[in-house]
């Protein structure tokens, strides 16, 4: 990875007596694709709103190569950015709303022909370019703003959740055509999302974030396999989160009894007295006597999930939920089960 | 039985609605000299004298040009004052929004009263420029709420778009804002000319007798001598009327066939 | 700051007329102008007995100086008040132009009538700045001599009269309006396609055409020889023409007409939001179709019939153009009352009075207009 391009400092934003932002410190790493990713009013959307310009920070500093663009309007900071709903100027066309950046930089006539139709040839789109937006689908809306956007060859381009507006299969085809053109061009990407399936799909790597600031920032597999607080492994994927108290401590393990009395064992140590342990659907596995650690569970209810199904049970006051293939028999509703998992597959969170 | 009501009915109150503005336009072409039913034979008299009367010719030629001040003059500040209300941050915004509304339900026989003595001490008695701003004051709130619904249609992520690609603050209203509040300003002129057409109540206060505008002109006919002549600058409002609702709904039309606009 | 300009517009020609007028009500120079010395003097006397000589003598100077052409009205205004100031005024001006100014002169023998106490009261009383009297009299009231409130003698003025039937004329025409323009807009809402499209263009077109026209259509219609009539004594429902112009019921015929669309849209606009599956909800849990329609449709609709009654009733009091032209000479509505003070009279003073009334009843009737619209209930139009 190469160095920094963008960077914020101490960087904290407020409206009014509200706190949006609070001591952001981040890095955007030249030719990465970040996502920052969150539920709603947690700052993420706000972060990229401070880079584009559009808002000014109530503390901190922003820097871009070095240098700090605080007095830097927004049309003068040269970021492509990509809004939710496209924005495309319902008053051009196809056509003129690409040309647009590069009218605004002086650039000659002939060369601007050249280039728009060049850009629209790689989106192929070019046959379109004599439409106004409104005759155009969702997709391919999307496409022209991402053109505008990279006509100009901006540095970074900032996107602010710009697949919401489609359906779940044009999402998912735009993801793999976005992350392509991303490889192909060489582009530096700042990406927010509330969707944390579609940041895992993405990106190089994930802030996450909570209450206005990262509860952790990595590489898809860091935040989905060891996440670092309750909130990131509530937030990415689905999580079984068990109460428990430490029983005993060894060199790289500890002794944990759960809510209601069984006891387990995991990797890792701590100070704490309580704790919580997360552990994944998927690496809960009925009878499987050769791994570390074992319940005695009631089936509660089987859901079919076409390629896979789940499995609710409850272990005393426990409730739990395991997800296996379909090629197993599926277990009766009301049988005794026996749950286990590996002592790897379960992180002990302390916050 | 509730179903013939209902057709009955609605028939009715349409007819009531529409019949009465139907009725006036053959009688422009009467040969008769009375405004009534029947008509003997079609004639194009009566706007001959329309043309040629000085009294009607020059209302005529008075009402285009006063008509035309006060759109302009109601348009540029209405369309400005529109804009500075957009935002909301103004302070007492809503106060000033109330303002540019009021000339809509102030009586107009009451601000006719004040703006007579008004102009008088402003030197403006008797005077077409005192006839256009007192036609202005009635046309601004068309004109500001034809403008701020089309400014609310505007999503202003496609400003903040125009920024982020490298437009300036008055390029963005220049190349983006303006372009797409357009229909409305044509709106709100079209309406302002309208309004200043058809306005009678400040022009008796106000306007002197070389400012007599046609609609003041119609007035003091049916009151004092009424002839065909009055039907005859009726049809000429209501076919100016509907060429200009035509080109409103023209431009609504356009608007509509380009959802991009608002979603 | 891009509305500065029309702030600055406005308040020139719209906020510093209406309050022009409203000083018109209630200021009263017409005396105070032409007799400053006389008020300066009379300033801190008590009203009892006779004024010092101080403001004798100022009253024979500012007569010295009068202009014939301002002191006409302010001696016709004192002689309003006691008959014989006119003489009075006349004689003391020739006296005091026989003496140079500041010269001391005595009133009492000039006139002695300069002597009584209620004609130097009727003069301080005149040149107070400010007075109801306008007020007062547009509600047919006056003060008596001792400067008690009281009703005028009957016949004196019919400005409570016109009051009154402005009021009941624009609630007649709000009623109408409400009984054709609820079922008329319940009837849009139900329909579709080109019939909706047909009734609302009925509503729209009026809406789009000129008032001057629409009125002398009616003007047309309703005369003794108009269609109307030709069509009534045709299909043998009377004999004789009916007189439906120059009177009330043309009056409300044609303000019917032209605000019947201020009641139709907001009302449209209500209804054609209620959800079209309260109707079969409410027969599915057992109301029959009046009682779903009484208890259901009326209640919701009610914000757009308020709206459009509040809407139809205060253009209608400040309406002008058509009572003008279909009204009864001895039938006219507050506007034009106002308007043949000022046009035809130049009674500024009542044309104010009139006016501030008017301006007052539309500005409630805008306020709590404003609050229902903010408190959800659409406006339409």
């Amino acid at each position: 990875m190469s160095a920094s391009l963008i960077r914020f400092e101490n960087v904290s934003k407020a409206f009014g007596s509200t706190v949006v932002i609070d001591d952001l410190n981040l890095d955007v790493r030249k030719g990465e694709f970040l996502t920052l990713l969150g539920p709603s009013g947690s700052g993420k959307t706000t972060t990229l709103l401070m880079l584009a310009g559009f808002e000014a920070p109530s503390g901190g500093t922003i820097l871009v190569d070095g240098k700090r663009i605080d007095d830097l309007p927004a049309h003068r900071r040269g970021m492509g950015v990509v809004f939710q709903n496209y924005a495309l100027f319902p008053h051009l066309t196809v056509a003129q709303n690409v040309a647009f950046p590069l009218q605004m930089r002086g650039v000659p006539r002939g060369e601007i022909a050249r280039r728009v139709d060049a850009a629209l040839d790689r989106v192929q789109l070019r046959h379109l370019s004599s439409r106004k937006p409104s005759q155009l689908s969702g997709g391919q809306q999307q496409r022209v703003a991402l053109t505008r956007c990279l006509v100009f060859e901006p540095k970074v381009i900032l996107m602010d959740e710009p697949l919401s507006a489609l359906d779940k299969q044009l999402r998912e085809r735009l993801q793999l055509e976005i992350r392509e053109l991303y490889r192909r061009e060489g582009l530096t990407v700042v990406f927010v999302t509330h969707d944390q399936s579609e940041a895992l799909t993405m990106s190089d790597r994930i802030a996450v974030f909570n209450r206005g600031a990262i509860a952790q920032i990595g590489t898809p597999a860091d935040i989905y396999d060891r996440p670092a607080n309750r909130f990131v492994s509530e937030f990415i994927g689905e999580t079984n989160l068990l109460e428990a108290e430490v029983t005993g401590r060894g060199d790289d393990h500890l002794d944990l009894a759960l809510e209601g009395g069984p006891g387990i064992r995991v990797p890792g140590r701590c100070e704490d007295r309580a704790v919580a342990v997360s552990i994944r659907p998927e690496r809960l596995v009925l009878d499987a006597p050769e791994l570390d650690n074992h319940l005695d569970a009631t089936v509660d209810d089987v859901v079919y999930q076409g390629n896979h199904l789940r499995i609710h049970l409850s272990c005393g006051p426990l409730r739990l939920v395991a997800q296996s293939e379909r090629r197993i028999e599926p277990p009766v509703v009301g049988r005794k089960v026996r749950v286990s998992f590996a002592a790897e597959d379960c992180t002990v969170l302390t916050e | 039985m509730l179903r013939v009501i209902q057709v009955i009915f609605g028939t009715a109150v349409a007819a009531f609605l529409v019949v009465p503005i139907v009725a006036i336009l053959p009688l422009a072409f009467t040969s008769s000299i009375f405004l009534n039913y029947p008509i003997p034979s079609a004639s194009m008299r009566w706007f001959d004298e329309l043309a040629e009367e000085p009294v009607w010719r020059m209302s005529i030629i008075n009402s285009l040009v006063i008509g035309g001040a006060a759109t302009l003059v109601s348009v540029v500040l209405g369309t400005a004052g529109a804009l500075g209300l957009r935002h909301g941050r103004i302070p007492l915004g809503e106060a000033v929004r109330t303002m540019f509304l009021v000339p809509m339900v102030v009586p107009p026989v009451v601000l006719g009263v004040g703006l007579q003595i008004t102009l008088v001490r402003l030197g403006l008695a008797n005077s077409h420029l005192g006839v256009v701003v007192s036609h202005a004051v009635l046309c601004i709130p068309f004109v500001v709420v034809s403008v701020s619904t089309a400014l609310a249609g505007i999503d202003t992520q496609v400003e903040l778009a125009a920024a982020s690609l490298g437009a300036g603050p008055l390029r963005t209203f220049r190349r983006v804002t303006f372009p797409l509040a357009f229909p409305g300003i044509v709106t709100g002129g079209v309406f302002a000319f309208a309004t200043s057409l058809d306005e009678v109540v400040l022009t008796l206060f106000v306007a002197g007798p070389n400012q007599r505008t046609l609609a003041r002109q119609m007035f003091s006919s049916i009151r004092e001598n009424i002839s065909p002549a009055i039907a005859a600058a009726a049809f000429l409002l209501i076919v100016g009327t509907l060429l200009l609702a035509g080109l409103v709904a023209l431009l609504r039309w356009r608007e509509r066939a380009r959802p991009g606009a608002s979603e | 700051m891009l509305i500065a300009p029309l702030v600055v517009f406005l308040a020139v020609f719209m906020l510093w007329p209406l309050w022009i007028m409203i000083s018109l009500a209630i200021r009263d120079d017409e005396v105070s102008e032409v007799l400053p010395r006389t008020a300066a003097a009379l300033a801190d006397w008590n009203g009892e007995g006779i004024p010092g000589s101080a403001a004798g003598q100022a009253l024979a100077d500012d007569l010295r100086g009068a202009e014939r052409t301002r002191l006409g009205p302010a001696v016709r205004r004192l002689n309003s008040d006691i008959s014989g100031f006119r003489t009075l005024m006349a004689r003391t001006q020739r006296a005091a132009d026989d003496v140079t100014d500041g010269a001391p002169i005595d009133l009492v023998a000039v006139d002695e009538r300069w002597g009584e106490t209620r004609y130097w009261r009727a003069i301080a009383n005149a040149v107070q700045p400010y007075t109801d009297r306008y007020l007062l009299a547009a509600v047919d009231l006056e003060r008596d001599p001792d400067g008690a409130i009281a009703s005028m003698p009957e016949g004196a003025s019919a400005n409570a009269a016109i009051i009154v039937r402005t009021f009941t004329i624009a609630g007649t025409v709000t009623a109408i309006c409400v009984m054709i323009g609820l079922p008329y807009a319940m009837l849009i809402a139900a329909t579709g396609g080109w019939v909706r499209n047909a009734l609302l263009l009925s509503v729209l077109l009026p809406l789009w055409t000129s008032l001057l026209v629409r009125t002398t259509a009616w003007v047309i219609l309703l005369q003794n020889e108009g269609l109307v009539n030709a069509a009534i004594t045709g299909l043998g429902l009377s004999d004789t023409p009916l007189s439906l112009i120059f009177n009330r019921t043309g009056v409300v015929i044609a303000m019917t007409h032209v605000l019947l669309p201020f009641m139709v849209l907001p009302i449209f606009s209500v209804v054609n939001a209620i959800p079209r599956n309260l109707m079969p909800a409410a027969a599915s849990l057992g109301a029959p179709p009046l009682r779903a329609f009484y208890r259901v449709l009326l209640p919701l609709s009610m914000p757009g019939v308020l709206a459009g009654s509040l809407l139809v009733f205060m253009v209608a009091i400040g309406y002008y153009i058509t009572p003008a032209l279909v009204g009864g000479a001895d039938d006219q509505m507050v506007a034009s009352v106002i308007a043949f003070f000022a046009l035809e009279t130049a009674n500024w003073g009542m044309a104010g009075a009139l006016g501030l009334i008017l301006l007052a009843a539309t500005t409630i009737l805008f306020i709590v207009y404003g609050r229902l619209s903010r408190s959800g209930a659409p406006i339409g139009a």
